[in-house]
C-alpha cells in the first residue's frame, strides 16, 4: 500500500513529509493537485528535477497519484524561520507580483495547483527559484516562471527568506 | 521457545535490534512507530555513532565532525529499550542474544545490523593496530576520521598522497572516489597544487566512474590518478616502515597512505554463521530475513541483497535505511499472521567533488514475480553533460546542496 512506499520518501523529506534538512522541501500538506502535477511531469520528463525524476520514472502513474492523495491529506507543518527585518520588508516588496497566486505571505494559494510557501524551508524556495529563473531546463509552468525571471538577482534570496518566515 | 505465530508469552513480541548504525537505528524507530506495542530493544556499543557519510567532507575542512554526532536518546523518548553492549553471540536456537555484560537476551524476532568488519589479513602488513595508530583507514567514521584529517593537514607542497581500495563489494561504492576529491581539494585550496593523489583500485571501474572524471578534469587537472586493477592496482602489501604500498607489480609509495582494507560482514553476523563463503548475509530479498535462520533478519552493509550481478544493492546508508524499514513491515505483518506487504527499496547516493559540485546515483528496485528486480528505466547517474553550461552548474549545484539535506533528514530518520 501506498503507505509502504511513503516510508521510503522519510529519508529525504521528513516523517509524515516535514522536512528538517534545509535544501529539501516539505511536502505533508502541500495541495494534491500541485503534488500531482509535479509527481507527473517528472515522470514523463516534461520537468526539470536534479534528483526526483530519476525516482518517479520507477512508480506507476496510479502510484504517484495514490502518493499525492497521500501526502495532501497530511497537515501542512510550517517550519517557520525567522529573517531581520530588513529582509522582511524588502522580501515583502519583491513579492507584490506574486500575491495574487500565493497570497500575502504565501499561505494561501489562489488555486489547487498552488504550492504553500509559507515556513517552507528557505534554501528550497531559493533554489527552487533558480531553476524557474533559467531557461535552459524545463519548468512547465510559464507564468511562474516569467514571474521569477522578473525578481532581481539581489532579491531571491530575500523573497525565499520573507516566505520562509511566514507562519500562516 | 516462542509458541508459534511469533507472540511471546507476554503477548507482546519481543524484539531485538544489533547494532545502532542506519540501519538498526531505522528499524528500532519504525518497530515502534508502527506497533507501539512491541516491545524493543536496540544493543549498541558506543554512545555516540558517528556518520560515515559526510565524513570525507570533515577530513577536507568542509563539515565539522560535530556534524556527524548522533545519540540515542531520541529512541529512548520513542520507547525503545537502549542497551548500550556489545552483542557476543547469538543462538537461533533458544533464541537469545548473549552480551558481553553476562545478560542476554531472548527475542522472538532479531534484527542485525552490524555494519561491516576489516579482514586485515588481506593486505599483508598491513593491521587493526596500525589503523588505530599511525595508519587510519577511517572507513568507520571515528576517531580516525580525524586522525587521517592531522595527517592531510600535515603535507606540504609536492607530496603525494596514496589511497587503496578493496575488491567490491565494499561499504559506499563512491566513497573512495570522493575522499580522492576532496583530498585534492584540500590541496587545490591550500597552495598545493604540486601535490597528488593515487587511487590504488583492486577494481576496474567504479561508482560514477565518468562524473568522477569530469569533475577532477574540471577542478583538480592532473592531480588525481587512477590506477585500475587490471593495470596493477590491487593492492596485496604495506610496509609501513617505508609507507608503501604494493600489488604484484607495483609499488605506491606515499607520503600518507590510506588504506581501506577489504571487508566482510559485522562480526556478530559471521559468527552467527549467517555468512556465505565471502563474508556476506544472504537474505530473502523481498523480506530482508537470513536464508540460514529464520526470524533473523539482516539488514546493511552486512548483506548481499539479491542474486543481483550487476545491480546488487549497494551497502549504503540510504540502502540500509530502506532495508531496515521492509524488515519492519515484513516482521509486522508476520506477528499478525498476514503475508508480507510489497517491499519498496531506494537508494541515493550524493557525492560532492568541490564545492557546489554534486552528484548522484539513484537507484529503484521492484518486487517483481517474488524477485528483486532493478528498474532500467528509472534511477542511474546525474547527467554527465548536458546542453547547456548554466544548467550543468545549476545540476552540479543543487545536488551539493541536496546532500547536505538528505543527510540531515536521513539522521533524523534513522536516531530522532
Ligand atoms: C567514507 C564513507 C562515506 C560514506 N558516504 C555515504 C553516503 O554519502 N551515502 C550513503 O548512503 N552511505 C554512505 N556511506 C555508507 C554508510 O556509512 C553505510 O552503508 C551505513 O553505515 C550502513 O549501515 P549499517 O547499519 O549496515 O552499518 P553501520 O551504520 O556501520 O552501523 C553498525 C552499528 O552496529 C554496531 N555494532 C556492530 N556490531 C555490534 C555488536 N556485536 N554489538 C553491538 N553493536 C554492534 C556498530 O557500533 C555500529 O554502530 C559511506 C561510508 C563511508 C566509509
Ligand atoms: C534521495 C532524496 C529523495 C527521496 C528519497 C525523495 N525525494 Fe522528493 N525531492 C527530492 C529533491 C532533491 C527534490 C527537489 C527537486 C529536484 O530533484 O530537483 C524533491 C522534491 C519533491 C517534491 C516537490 C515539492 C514541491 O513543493 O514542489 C515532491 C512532491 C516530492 N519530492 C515527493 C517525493 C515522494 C512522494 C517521495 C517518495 C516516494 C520522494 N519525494 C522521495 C529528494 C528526494
Ligand atoms: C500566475 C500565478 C503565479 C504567480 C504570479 C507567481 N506564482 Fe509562484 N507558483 C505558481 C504555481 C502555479 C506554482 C507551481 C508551478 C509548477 O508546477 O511549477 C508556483 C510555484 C512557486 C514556487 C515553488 C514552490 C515549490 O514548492 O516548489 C516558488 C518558490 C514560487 N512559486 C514563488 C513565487 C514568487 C517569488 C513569485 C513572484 C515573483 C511568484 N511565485 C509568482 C503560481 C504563481
Amino acid at each position: 500500500p501506498t503507505e509502504d512506499l511513503a516510508r521510503t520518501c522519510n529519508a529525504c523529506h521528513g516523517v509524515n513529509g516535514v522536512s528538517v534538512g534545509p535544501s529539501m522541501p516539505s511536502i505533508g500538506g502541500l495541495p494534491e493537485a500541485h503534488l500531482k502535477n509535479v509527481m507527473l511531469q517528472w515522470k514523463t520528463d516534461e520537468r526539470y528535477s536534479a534528483t526526483m525524476g530519476r525516482h518517479f520514472k520507477g512508480y506507476t502513474e496510479a502510484e504517484l497519484s495514490a502518493l499525492a492523495t497521500y501526502y495532501s491529506k497530511l497537515p501542512y507543518v510550517p517550519t517557520v524561520q525567522k529573517a531581520d527585518d530588513k529582509i522582511m520588508a524588502k522580501g515583502k516588496e519583491a513579492t507584490d507580483r506574486c500575491e495574487t497566486c500565493h497570497g500575502a505571505t504565501g499561505g494561501e494559494p489562489d488555486d489547487a495547483e498552488t504550492p504553500k510557501l509559507n515556513g517552507q524551508w528557505a534554501q528550497y524556495l531559493e533554489l527552487e527559484l533558480m531553476k524557474y529563473r533559467n531557461d535552459a531546463v524545463k519548468m512547465p509552468h510559464k507564468k511562474m516562471r516569467n514571474n521569477a525571471k522578473k525578481l532581481a538577482d539581489e532579491d531571491v534570496a530575500a523573497v525565499a527568506e520573507f516566505y520562509a518566515a511566514q507562519p500562516k | 521457545a516462542a509458541p508459534s505465530g511469533g507472540k511471546s508469552g507476554s503477548g507482546k513480541a519481543r524484539l531485538v535490534v544489533v547494532g545502532g548504525g542506519f540501519g538498526g537505528a531505522t528499524a528500532a524507530k519504525y518497530l515502534k512507530m508502527m506497533d507501539a506495542g512491541l516491545d524493543v530493544t536496540l544493543v549498541e556499543r558506543n554512545k555516540q555513532f558517528v556518520s560515515c557519510p559526510l565524513s570525507n567532507e570533515v577530513i577536507s575542512g568542509h563539515g565539522k565532525y560535530e556534524g556527524l554526532l548522533a545519540g540515542y536518546d531520541g529512541l529512548m523518548k520513542r520507547g525503545v529499550n537502549v542497551v548500550f553492549d556489545d552483542a557476543t553471540a547469538v543462538d537461533p536456537a533458544s533464541k537469545s542474544v548473549k552480551l558481553k555484560s553476562g545478560t542476554s537476551l531472548k527475542y522472538d524476532f532479531l534484527v542485525l545490523s552490524p555494519g561491516i568488519d576489516f579482514n586485515y589479513a588481506g593486505i599483508e602488513g598491513y593491521s587493526e593496530a596500525l589503523a588505530n595508530t599511525t595508519h587510519p583507514h577511517a572507513y568507520k567514521a571515528g576517531p580516525q576520521t580525524l586522525a587521517l584529517k592531522k595527517q592531510l593537514e600535515g603535507m606540504k607542497d609536492g607530496q603525494t598522497f596514496v589511497i587503496t581500495v578493496p575488491p567490491g563489494p565494499f561499504r559506499c561504492p563512491p566513497g573512495p572516489y570522493e575522499r580522492a576529491s576532496q583530498v585534492a581539494n584540500y590541496f587545490k585550496h591550500h597552495g598545493m597544487n604540486k601535490s597528488k593523489v593515487i587511487i590504488a583500485d583492486a577494481n576496474d571501474s567504479f561508482s560514477k566512474k565518468g562524473l568522477f572524471e569530469q569533475a577532477w578534469k574540471r577542478h583538480y587537472p592532473g592531480m588525481i590518478e587512477w590506477v585500475a586493477g587490471a593495470a596493477g592496482g590491487k593492492v596485496v602489501k604495506f610496509d609501513a616502515k617505508t609507507n608503501t604500498a604494493s600489488s604484484d607489480f607495483n609499488d605506491y609509495k606515499g607520503d600518507v597512505v590510506n588504506i581501506i582494507p577489504p571487508h566482510h560482514a559485522g562480526m556478530i553476523a559471521k559468527s552467527t554463521g549467517l555468512t556465505n563463503d565471502k563474508g556476506w548475509c544472504s537474505v530473502d530479498m523481498l523480506t530482508m530475513e537470513s536464508t540460514v535462520h529464520k526470524d533473523i533478519y539482516v539488514v546493511g552493509d552486512s548483506t548481499v541483497h539479491g542474486e543481483l550481478p550487476v545491480y546488487g544493492a549497494p551497502k549504503s546508508a540510504h540502502m540500509a535505511n530502506t532495508q531496515a524499514k521492509v524488515a519492519v513491515g515484513a516482521i509486522i505483518a508476520k506477528i499478525n499472521g498476514v503475508p508480507a506487504p510489497e517491499p519498496f527499496f531506494v537508494n541515493t547516493c550524493y557525492s560532492i567533488a568541490e564545492t557546489d559540485w554534486g552528484f548522484s546515483v539513484v537507484h529503484i528496485y521492484r518486487a517483481k514475480e517474488g524477485k528483486l528486480v532493478y528498474d532500467t528505466k528509472a534511477g542511474g547517474i546525474s547527467p554527465v553533460n548536458m546542453a547547456d553550461e548554466s544548467a550543468l552548474k545549476m545540476q552540479r549545484k543543487l545536488e551539493s546542496e541536496y546532500c547536505i539535506g538528505w543527510f540531515k533528514n536521513i539522521m533524523a530518520d534513522a536516531f530522532a
